[in-house]
């Protein structure tokens, strides 16, 4: 590992704004550090005071820390409204002044971001569908299947000939369920679109360290993934999506998760990213 | 992620693991391009069923073979991986095509 001690040092969870306040701000933040916030004019900057970089190979306490991370952002938000948030490990290397002196370096930049951000949050979409509900009605309207069908219940053909069959059969399936699944998911995405400013596919690879440390639940493979989708939303249209979502979770096999509002993390320019190359130099 | 460990007390199960896998993903393409003669007409009955019955036997020894080595599960989870890493490859490519997050809001970014 790296040496991850540093002389004097801020660390950075997010900007806000704070017009006409000088707010006392104070939450429990990464290893347990108390927060403080700078207030730089209209914006403030929530820190804590460190003096090494946050950099582990274990695992639980990376996840620890990320948590406490995004538990400071959120609680930020719920106080001030949407803040800007800065990546996980993003320290500037001096005292509060340094801080104050980037901060109006970035000062253009920082109000244009904070003020477009402005009642605008980030939620995200899980459908899951039973896949017997998926196939539901499939072979009864689809020609190949029923030939396919009929062919591996003939008798004349043999045990080599059936398997070969029946994987065509299942490869058949698949891309009717696929289709299905795939129009299912463009319907509900053109109805969001009327009342969101962005819609983005998610990952699903799932390569960021999982925060609620969920084992899974072996009934996941009964169901399939319909769509997986991150919103940028104002927060007054919230109850609107909420409504598109409950008509989606009545459909029969279907469910639903809808989490947010959450910082705006996926539309969030990169602001910051020179500090850490400022700390990795040195 | 799933972490194939080659070099611990799991170096076993993890070497089955990838060997496994591999094998697995050279059946399904062999299978698919069975499948391929077959529809196109090129095989006869009788060669349709000796392939059949050839591509059987080999799923059926590579199931057992999961099964005496309690590898069905990573097998499952490496491949997930790699069906991920496809995904993603495939995702952007699409959005080369496509507008990052917060094109909307920040368009000169």
């Amino acid at each position: 590992m790296n040496d991850t001690t540093i002389k004097e040092g801020r660390y950075l969870y997010c900007a806000v704004s704070i017009p006409d306040q000088k707010p006392d701000f104070s939450v429990t933040g990464v290893d347990d550090e108390p927060t403080t916030l700078i207030p730089i004019d209209d914006v403030g900057v929530v820190v804590h005071e460190c003096n090494n970089l946050y950099d582990t190979d274990e695992v639980d306490l990376l996840r620890k820390w990320l948590l406490q991370h995004q538990q400071v952002v959120d609680a930020v938000g719920e106080r001030f409204g949407t803040p800007l948030p800065f990546r996980f490990d993003t320290i500037i290397q001096g005292n509060d002044d340094r801080v104050r002196e980037w901060a109006y370096e970035e000062a253009d930049a920082l109000s244009r971001y904070l003020d477009t951000l402005s009642g605008l949050w980030e939620y995200h979409i899980d459908v899951m569908i039973e896949d017997n509900e998926l196939e539901a009605g499939l072979e009864e309207r689809d020609e190949r299947l029923q030939e396919l069908t009929t062919r591996i219940n003939d008798s004349g053909s043999g045990d080599g000939t059936n398997f070969l069959l029946e994987k065509q059969y299942n490869q058949r399936l698949a891309t009717l369920k696929r289709r299905r699944r795939d129009e299912r998911a463009r319907t509900l995405r053109n109805r969001l679109s009327d009342i969101t400013y962005e819609i983005h596919d998610r990952d699903t690879g799932e390569r960021s360290i999982n925060l609620t440390d969920s084992k899974g639940d072996e009934s996941d493979r009964m169901t399939s993934q319909l769509t997986r989708l991150t919103l940028l939303a104002h927060e007054n249209r919230e109850k609107e999506i909420g409504d598109i979502l409950d008509d989606v979770a009545a459909e029969p096999g279907v469910t639903v998760r809808f989490t947010g509002p959450w910082p705006p993390y996926t539309f969030t320019p990169a602001i910051g990213d020179e500090l850490e190359s400022e700390h990795a130099t040195d | 992620m799933t972490r194939i460990d080659v070099d611990g007390e799991n170096a076993r199960d993890g070497l089955m693991t990838l060997v496994v896998t591999l094998v697995e993903l050279l059946v399904d393409a062999m299978e698919r391009e069975a499948l391929r003669r077959m529809e196109s007409g090129m095989l006869t009955d009788e060669e349709v069923e000796r392939l059949g019955t050839q591509l059987a036997s080999l799923e059926a020894e590579i199931d057992r073979l999961k099964t005496d080595e309690g590898i069905d599960r990573s097998v499952d989870d490496l491949r997930g991986e790699l069906n991920g890493l496809v995904d993603d490859l495939v995702h952007r490519v699409d959005d080369s095509h496509q507008s990052h997050p917060g094109y909307s809001l920040f368009k000169d970014e």
